[in-house]
């Protein structure tokens, strides 16, 4: 309770970056594979729905051709922007594993840090979709009582998923609590 | 208890354990099951004919009646069937067991030492008939809740307080525990704060929108079917019904909260089982000192596990009270607190820019046992979790807050009504704060000890998770769950 702590919250001083600052040493970053993943997930969606929406207003006799278009070209135009943005997201994953809890960051507009002891961890999920298996990446999501605690960290290579997952697990047994 | 209900017709025996020590349910349960829906069946008989202004003939009425019949003859085939196949035994562990299932068999096991809470329950037509229902909530992820359709009131109560005594680690034929009473909600009182509710001047708007747009297109005719099909405003005659007669008594296998005008329900909530515990004051309350208290209950809400399901019931532990009886009684539920005592960190002033009408309630404070947020203008909102509930925390930051620097602090709790979050502070301080409470929760965990709570200290924890956590396969990431040991401490 010095003076220092007392003025420091009324100048507007601490970066973003402060806030979501790994506990001491650096984030664990997940693997850029997973921006992979995501981006051919945007342009199958995005195909699928430009060519659904686009080839069924040209279809249509009383569209005239220019509403396609322009449709068309915004939809490009939040593709190309989604799949920069896709890049910024995956890197601001991250995770790190203190003595007694797992720290998981993520998000860019909306940022989040979740900080989940292991003594209050009931499942550990190892799940991996058909292309994220494909591309060799899978996701560990942690689960406690709690709906909201939400600590999920995709994007992870097998062999460090496995590791993470035994840890975890260890872990948690060491430090199981009642609800 | 003790007390005779005027509604209940308790005429019929109740059914005794099978030679194996195995229970049945009460034998009219398939029929008490079957008709329930007869109420809606009738309304909807009078109404329709009316609102589509044809005229009923002797036919019409006699098919309709046929149709009633048949579909209650299946129904009662059905539940019959259902009821055959259903039995509950307590195993050699003290665990409960359920077998049940008509075309799929299936038996539970539901580990009474992670018991979270025990309601039984009289729907109407249960209730005249003088049968119970046994709803039981232990704690896991998945569908953890049992529900038993019917037993006779005095069994169910005798089901009730075996789980209990169970649970508490004492002697299972023990006596029902005696009670003092905390707290009894007048009807007048009831009557007056659901009216001063905001939602009740948002349902008496849409009440007064509908039956004027039915006026103008259906004109008077219309207006029956309306009145009848139920009008908004009618929910608050449904909160009304739901918490008449509250009331709040203590014992030692825990809290026993008994309300309902129509369906009773009779929940018990043994101690150390509150995760969270929220008081609500509607601006309209403020004149008069009132709030309500709600509650959170692990099980008594998840409906799968994860992030999936948000649902849950909201567990009232008082629809209305003045101040200091509602902090009396959280007094009874999380003992040695004082939560008036608990110095409060205003938010900084510059959060006036994101929540430019509650900033100045914004507000969080701890001490040795829980965390308190509090927030809300209009209706105005505390929240306490004790740091051996908290589950995990979280910092959230949006784009507005990052502007102005500032985050939110989130301290999770099992799913319920209550969402313990404090708004708009200082970034680099949430991060703080937030670290000290996973600290703090931890400490806490350390500490306590409130499972098999009336056993003597070391009682033998059994603790095998009903859910199959399959073999290991060691170093391959190969997809799947792993299922910690069940938490018993």
């Amino acid at each position: 309770m010095d003076a220092a702590e007392n003025t420091a919250p009324a100048a507007v001083t601490t970066s973003v970056a402060e806030v979501f600052n790994p506990p001491g040493g650096e984030w664990v970053r997940v693997s850029p594979v997973l921006a992979r993943a995501y981006r051919i997930e945007l342009a199958i969606s995005f195909g699928l729905g430009a060519v659904l929406v686009c080839g069924g207003l040209l279809l249509l006799p009383d569209v005239p051709p220019v509403i396609p278009l322009v449709l068309a070209l915004v939809a490009l135009v939040a593709f190309v922007w989604i799949w920069i943005v896709i890049g910024r997201r995956v890197g601001s994953w991250g995770y790190a594993e203190r003595a007694d809890d797992l720290l998981v960051t993520s998000g860019i507009l909306l940022r989040r840090l979740v900080i989940v002891p292991y003594g209050r961890m009931q499942l550990v999920d190892v799940t991996a979709g058909p292309l994220h298996r494909a591309l060799g990446i899978t996701t560990v999501q942690l689960h406690t009582a709690a709906a909201t605690s939400d600590a999920r960290i995709p994007g992870l290579t097998p062999a460090i998923a496995a590791d993470l997952r035994d840890r975890l697990a260890r872990r948690g047994e060491e430090r199981s609590a009642g609800l | 208890m003790s007390e005779r209900d005027p509604l209940s017709f308790e005429v019929f025996k109740p059914v005794g354990p099978d030679a194996h020590g195995r229970r049945r349910m009460h034998p009219l349960t398939p029929v008490v099951q079957s008709v329930r829906w007869w109420p809606a069946a009738l309304v909807a008989a009078v109404t329709l004919p009316a609102q589509m202004e044809v005229s009923v003939g002797a036919g019409a009425i006699l098919v309709g009646l046929g149709g009633i019949v048949l579909i209650t003859a299946v129904a009662i085939g059905w539940n019959y069937l259902a009821w055959q196949r259903l039995s509950f035994w307590f195993d050699d562990d003290g665990d409960l067991r359920v077998q049940s299932g008509v075309l799929t068999k299936q038996e539970r096991r539901l580990q009474v030492s992670r018991l979270q809470s025990v309601d039984v329950l009289q729907p109407l037509l249960a209730r005249l008939a003088g049968l119970a229902e046994v709803r039981i909530e232990v704690a896991g992820s998945g569908d953890s809740r049992q529900d038993l359709q019917f037993l006779t009131l005095a069994e169910a109560n005798a089901l009730r307080n075996e789980v209990i005594a169970r649970s508490a680690g004492v002697r299972h034929d023990a006596e029902e525990a005696p009670e003092t009473l905390l707290a009894k909600v007048p009807p007048g009182d009831l009557v007056l704060s659901l009216l001063l509710r905001l939602e009740t001047s948002l349902l008496l708007l849409m009440t007064v929108l509908l039956v004027v747009v039915t006026l103008t297109t259906a004109g008077p005719a219309g207006l029956v079917f309306v009145l009848i099909g139920g009008v908004p405003i009618f929910g608050v005659f449904a909160q009304f019904s739901r918490y008449y007669d509250f009331t709040v008594a203590e014992s030692p296998d825990g809290l026993r909260l008994r309300h309902g005008l129509l369906q009773r329900t009779r929940q018990t909530v043994p101690p150390g089982r509150v995760q969270a515990v929220g008081f609500v004051q509607p601006v309209l309350w403020r004149k008069r000192g009132w709030v309500r208290v709600r509650l959170n209950i692990a099980g008594a809400a998840s409906g799968s596990q994860g992030s999936g399901d948000q649902s849950y019931t909201e567990n009232v532990l008082l629809p209305v009270a003045p101040w200091p009886v509602a902090l009396a009684i959280v007094g009874r539920v999380l003992p040695g607190v004082d939560i008036m005592s608990i110095p409060l960190i205003p938010a900084p002033d510059r959060s006036r820019k994101r929540a430019w009408i509650q900033w100045r309630q914004l507000a969080v404070g701890w001490n040795d046992e829980v965390f308190v947020s509090r927030g809300g203008r209009i209706v105005e909102r505390w929240e306490v979790v004790p740091h051996a509930r908290t589950q995990s925390v979280r910092v959230t930051q949006g784009p507005w807050q990052r502007s102005l620097d500032l985050a939110s602090l989130h301290v999770d709790s099992t799913p319920g009504a209550v969402k313990i979050t404090a708004h708009h502070r200082d970034a680099i301080e949430v991060r703080r704060i937030a670290q000290e409470q996973a600290d703090r929760a931890a400490a806490a965990r350390a500490a306590d000890r409130s499972l098999r709570w009336a056993a003597p200290t070391g009682a033998p924890a059994t603790g095998v998770q009903d859910a199959d956590a399959g073999p290991e396969d060691q170093g391959d990431a190969s997809t799947g769950t792993t299922v910690l040991p069940a938490p018993d401490a």
